[in-house]
């Protein structure tokens, strides 16, 4: 299938409208599902038998050194190579402007040479400082937590497993706290890997890097380990191993991206909404998938009650979310309320009807879940190839009465209070760290990052009012060339109804975190931990097999996992047919 | 970043060069074609900056104008600059391309006094316009002709030595290509260009940089604010110390 064959099913009753969808406060809701990236990844890893090798360790006894980390697959390799050293504790920072990391790491087009490799050496430890080559894919930098690394080596030393708890608590080993592909400073533009399989899906490539990232922080524990416990030491086992997963952080560098691909967003948008409304026209539950529904809201549960944040709002959110999972499992003990037509739409429906956005999303990924071969075809749909052209030949009718149809969320804001253009992005000169700035408090307003899309809309709009309707769109591009990129965006969106955020971005109560968690989900991240409106950290492969339990049967059953077991809800849409 | 002979991706030129266009007062949706324009021509193994930066100075030092208008005379169709300044080809390149889209090529257009010709030829085969013909004789009565023949190749005639990416203030004629037209100047030296394996060798190598890219640089930099103390504090939401 095409990455452009999905049309939007206008017509289905079940298929959630984009006004419903593409509002930021159900966005900043978003869980991650089973088209999510990483679990995209991790089926393909299995299926095409993927090997995976530390082909070089050249460490101290910290640790401090260069390993290179291999995944082969059918028709090339990829190695991930990584530079560790020792930091002060007090230059450990998550934001862009840090200038020191405990690792860093190119992923490597190929095996690397040792030329290669020395390059590197001169070049990935400075991050943004260093220059890359179109041989290089990915680079990316990841800080401990000093907690949980130094409480696992330690235990593991002296013969005994950690203590699961804290593990639980953090998530990870390492946190990365950028990751960088598509032609960043120097690496490999897209265009180079697009067409190769692995890469099609969107966010393969960097993906791939966080999974070589997570391997290498739990073989390096397990190393350590043994350097200092000897023969005491024994490896983590298989169950904690898998539930160590990576983290990230993640600030404003995200959201600018979201806005600048509206048909990317689109595809991933349509994909999970199609996915939802399969699911929700099914007349009669396949065999099983009720059951699977149903002990997956106990797995969920336990998954809840090991998200615990600091974060105020979100920790209410999660609360919330507790309660509501606990009256859903009662609603549906209650066999009319399931066993009946369409149960997967009385389940959504019952839920939209009474519960928190935060629950929703969560159930859409549940009910979801249970069936792959009905919707992971969606994943191959997710992406795009598509340069946004200006369109001459549209006539300035027909944009007005697009801008009506499908703008109306913009043109109805208010742009003349205060609180409506409160915000605005900027890039700072500090290692061009993407800023949030606030009107009349903060410089920069001149410099503007364009990505105000419901403001421009307006002022378009209020333009267009006054405008010859038969004037060819680029005679009037010719007289108000500062219209130009929003014409252009309208023009290629409108026909792809879920690429528009359908709120204010510039308004005062604006939060891009809920951007960010939007497109975190995406990637298949989980555990949201927000540190601030403009900022989050999450786990990433959490619970998701590792290289050497890639061919299991049960590789692709890791949502939303539970300390100290892999999996412990039963599944049918993988190989592994746990019972139910 | 700022340093000359630089091997920057296709990315970069996107990134660098939308916001130095922005940088020179260019409305964003031109400088984005702007960008677009220098992907092509980096993709064809040229340099972005030895092409871009006479516009880019031009509109800076307002020797350039983005002004632009069209007229359709008995001589045909033409586009041009209606204040006493040279036409920037920031512009005229994006306003051929609209009109090309919208009238198709019959007459043929006119684009008088522009100051950099490959910056509207880079537009037309960054658009994918195809069977046209862009030739003009430049202040130093160099001729040049650029046929866009299709989809897989192009090609330049020139009357002399000096680099295409140099020749600068013409007037651009544009016109469908056939087979009559296709080598108008004599003795000209013909180059062709393969787009795929251009864009191939670009992919596998890179995009090199002279010593102009430090200035296209300087405008990029235009976009970024400076950094105070607050804004380092709280414009990115994080704090500045991170352990746990």
């Amino acid at each position: 299938m095409s990455s452009e064959a999905v049309l939007v099913d206008k017509e289905s009753d079940f298929m959630r409208s984009p006004e419903k969808v593409m509002r930021l406060d159900r966005m900043g809701s978003s869980f991650p599902t089973r088209l999510s990236f990483m679990r995209t990844l991790i089926r393909r890893m299995s299926k095409e038998n993927w090997k995976f090798e530390r082909t070089l360790r050249n460490v101290d006894k910290d640790g401090y050194g260069v390993s290179v980390y291999s995944a082969i697959t059918p028709h090339r390799t990829y190695s991930l190579i990584a530079f560790t050293q020792e930091i002060p504790a007090d230059m450990r920072t998550d934001r862009v402007i840090a200038e020191v990391w405990d690792a860093t790491f190119s992923l490597f087009d190929g095996v690397p040479a040792q030329e290669d490799i020395d390059y590197l050496a001169n070049n990935t430890p400075l991050q943004e400082g260093g220059r890359y080559r179109p041989s290089e894919l990915v680079l990316a930098r990841a800080n401990k937590s000093l907690r949980v690394f130094e409480n696992i080596i330690s235990s593991l030393a002296t013969g005994v497993q950690p203590d699961l708890e804290l593990i639980s608590s953090v998530g990870y080993l390492m946190r990365t706290t950028a990751v960088y592909g598509s032609g960043k400073f120097g690496c490999a533009d897209r265009a180079k890997i697009a067409d190769r399989e692995e890469c099609k899906p969107p966010f393969q490539i960097e993906l791939l890097a966080v999974y070589l990232i997570r391997w290498f922080t739990i073989d390096m524990v397990e190393e350590l380990a043994k350097e200092r416990g000897g023969e005491k030491a024994v490896q983590l086992d298989q169950k904690t191993r898998r539930f160590i997963g990576v983290g990230n952080s993640t600030g404003l560098g995200m959201a600018p991206f979201l806005l600048k691909h509206p048909t990317l967003i689109h595809n991933w948008v349509v994909a999970k909404e199609t996915a939802l409304a399969r699911v929700r026209s099914i007349e009669t539950a396949l065999p099983g998938t009720l059951e699977v529904f149903l002990k997956s809201l106990l797995q969920v549960s336990q998954h809840v009650d090991e998200w615990n944040v600091a974060d105020e709002v979100q920790s209410a959110r999660i609360s919330r979310l507790t309660d509501e999972i606990q009256a859903l499992r009662m609603w549906c003990e209650d066999e009319s309320n399931i066993c009946r037509p369409y149960p997967w739409n009385g389940i959504y429906q019952y839920v939209e009807d009474n519960f928190s956005l935060e629950c929703q999303e969560m159930i859409v990924s549940l009910i979801i879940e249970p069936h792959g071969t009905l919707v992971d075809d969606l994943a191959e749909t997710m992406s795009t190839t598509m340069i946004p052209k200006f369109k001459a030949d549209m006539t300035l009718s027909h944009l007005k009465g697009v801008v009506a149809d499908a703008y109306n969320w913009a043109t109805t804001i208010d742009f003349s209070l205060e609180e409506s253009q409160h915000h605005f992005w900027y890039y700072s000169e500090d290692k061009l760290e993407p800023r949030f700035g606030s009107k009349g408090v903060d410089d920069g307003v001149d410099q503007e990052m364009p990505l105000a899309i419901g403001r421009d809309v307006y002022d378009l709009n209020e333009v267009l009012q006054g405008i010859d309707e038969d004037m060819p769109i680029g005679e009037f591009a010719m007289i108000h060339p500062q219209f130009r990129h929003i014409i252009r965006r309208i023009q290629n969106t409108f026909e792809r109804p879920y690429s528009e955020v359908q709120d204010n971005l510039l308004s005062e109560s604006m939060k891009p975190l809920d951007l960010l968690r939007f497109k975190l989900a995406f990637f298949g991240a989980s555990k949201f931990d927000p540190k601030s409106d403009l900022w989050t950290r999450i786990s990433m492969y959490q619970g998701a097999p590792l290289p050497d339990q890639i061919q299991k049967s049960n590789h692709d059953c890791w949502a939303f996992p539970i300390a100290g077991r892999s999996q412990s809800y039963p599944c049918i849409n993988c190989t592994c047919q746990k019972a139910v | 970043m700022s340093k000359s002979g630089l091997t920057i991706s296709l990315n970069e030129v996107l990134f660098y060069f939308t916001r130095a266009g922005f940088g020179v007062k260019a409305p964003i949706g031109v400088s984005e074609d702007f960008a677009r324009s220098n992907i092509w021509i980096a993709q064809n193994g040229f340099d972005p900056s030895e092409c871009s930066l006479l516009a880019l100075d031009n509109l800076d030092s307002q020797k350039s104008s983005l002004s632009i208008q069209f007229e359709k005379s008995s001589d045909g169709s033409r586009l041009f600059c209606p204040e006493d300044r040279i036409l920037s080809a920031i512009e005229a390149s994006v306003s051929c391309v609209d009109w090309l889209e919208f009238n198709g090529l019959n007459g043929g257009l006119k684009v008088t006094n522009v100051d950099c010709p490959l910056l509207v030829v880079s537009a037309l085969g960054a658009n994918q316009c195809i069977g046209i013909k862009v030739s003009w004789s430049d202040k130093s009565n160099n001729q040049y002709q650029v046929n866009l023949n299709d989809n897989t190749k192009w090609e330049i005639i020139a009357s002399s030595d000096v680099p295409i990416e140099q020749s600068s203030y013409a007037d651009i004629q544009i016109s469908a290509l056939d087979g009559t037209n296709k080598a108008t100047i004599k003795n000209g030296k013909l180059k062709t260009f393969n787009i795929a394996d251009e864009r191939l060798k670009t992919l596998n190598n890179g995009v090199n940089v002279g010593d102009k890219w430090p200035e296209i640089y300087e405008y990029f930099s235009r976009c970024l604010v400076k950094s105070s103390a607050e804004s380092r504090a709280s414009g990115a939401g994080a704090g500045l110390v991170d352990t746990d």
